[in-house]
């Protein structure tokens, strides 16, 4: 096996059996399992529907169900390499050929890579650590009447309370502003806008 | 907020015993500023300068602390609204010689007042930093802006006293958050004109 794109690793001796079964399949049948893999990849949350979904196939298609497994878990290691490495289209199906998918098979698999890669990369990114990320904001203003040193005051405040994400918990953080300040921090806030919007 | 008492106009007449008015003006700045708790001790550091027992310089001092606190209270800015509020028979010249002082005093008083006032935790500093994310374990090449933001944020001050507690909040924003926040503070700050051209 020459060099691979997705992987610098050695891969598994398993792989080539898997493709080589793979190769059995029909086009109809491989398109349909192509397009649960998909599903899977660009919705990794839903396990217990992708496994549904795997099981339906195997018994649509009289395939036992170990096996079917053993197979996807060989073929998805292809674009979670991919994925990682930014592989284009091409290399995904160099990639696949390589492995022992027959052409037909391995080009439309790099074909439905193409389509769903973008909301594969935005997944991926999203996936990437975030310290104390901020989740919410919520807010309220007013004014304030009066006090018990002052008869009356008729100042405004703003107060925020942001809401982030500490670990896996998430910390509620209260805070008061003045006017003057709230203007400053919008003013900040737009300039930090121009930046990242000079960068992406 | 302390409310003025019968005897706190007599208290005061012993104001006349002071050494001089820049000692008045001295002692009527720290009953302002003093809490209620901290009248004692300061009290006590008084009475020798004026020559009075320690029970009449507790009196005399709590009646100056009621004196400034209710006139920045009612907000009264007027010489003659602070005269009124002495009686009758009460010394001119010393009546004179504390509406002034307090007159001179009162906007200090009154800012003195509002930031000391209770509220949520203040916001004192903010500073930001943009990154770009070019590398992690789950995408190995990316070029992905990201807002680090850190807010320093003060504990209420009355609960602090003379050391307030600072603390640093740092999060994260990606670029999605950051417009949804500027919506959010747009909307505000609409609001708040729509509030001031009313």
């Amino acid at each position: 096996m020459g060099l691979l794109n997705f992987t610098r690793e050695p891969v598994p001796e398993a792989v080539s059996a898997d493709m080589h079964n793979l190769n059995q399949l029909s086009a109809q049948q491989f398109s349909a399992l192509t397009e649960v893999l998909f599903r899977f990849l660009t919705e990794p949350k839903e396990v217990e529907r992708f496994l549904t979904q795997l099981s339906d196939f195997a018994t649509m298609n009289k395939i036992s169900l170990g096996p079917l497994k053993n197979i996807v878990k060989s073929i998805l290691l292809v674009p979670n390499g991919a994925l990682k490495r930014n592989l284009s289209s091409e290399q995904v199906r160099a990639d696949f050929i390589a492995l022992g998918l027959n052409e037909e098979k391995a080009s439309y698999f790099a074909e439905q890579w193409k389509v769903n890669s973008p909301t594969l990369t935005r997944l991926a990114v999203g996936q990437t650590l975030m310290i104390n990320q901020l989740i919410d904001m919520e807010w309220k203003f007013g004014v304030t009447a009066g006090s018990s040193e002052l008869e009356k005051v008729g100042s405004i405040f703003l107060q925020l309370k942001l809401v982030v994400k500490k670990g896996s918990q998430l910390e509620n953080v209260y805070v008061e502003l003045t006017l003057p300040q709230f203007y400053s921090f919008l003013h900040e806030m737009e300039r930090v806008k121009t930046s990242l919007e000079s960068f992406s | 907020m302390a409310a003025l008492r019968e005897g706190d106009f007599a208290a005061l007449q012993i104001l006349l015993k002071a050494p001089s008015k820049d000692a008045v003006r001295q002692l009527c700045q720290e009953c302002f500023s003093s809490a209620p708790a901290a009248l004692g001790p300061l009290a006590q550091r008084a009475g020798p300068g004026l020559a009075v027992s320690a029970e009449e310089a507790e009196q005399l001092v709590s009646a100056l602390h009621n004196l400034t606190r209710h006139v920045v209270y009612r907000g009264l800015t007027r010489a003659e609204d602070i005269l009124c509020l002495f009686p009758e028979n009460f010394h001119q010249n010393l009546k004179n010689l504390l509406t002034k002082i307090i007159l001179e005093n009162i906007s200090a008083w009154r800012n003195e007042a509002q930031t000391s006032q209770i509220s949520l935790p203040r916001l004192v500093d903010m500073d930001w930093r943009v990154d770009i994310k070019t590398s992690s374990d789950s995408i190995v090449r990316m070029a992905v802006p990201t807002c680090l933001l850190q807010l320093k944020i003060q504990e209420d001050a009355a609960l602090c006293g003379k050391n307030p507690v600072v603390s640093a909040l740092t999060m994260e924003l990606s670029k999605e958050t950051l417009d949804t926040m500027l919506e959010g503070l747009g909307r505000i700050r609409d609001q708040l004109s729509a509030v001031a051209n009313k």
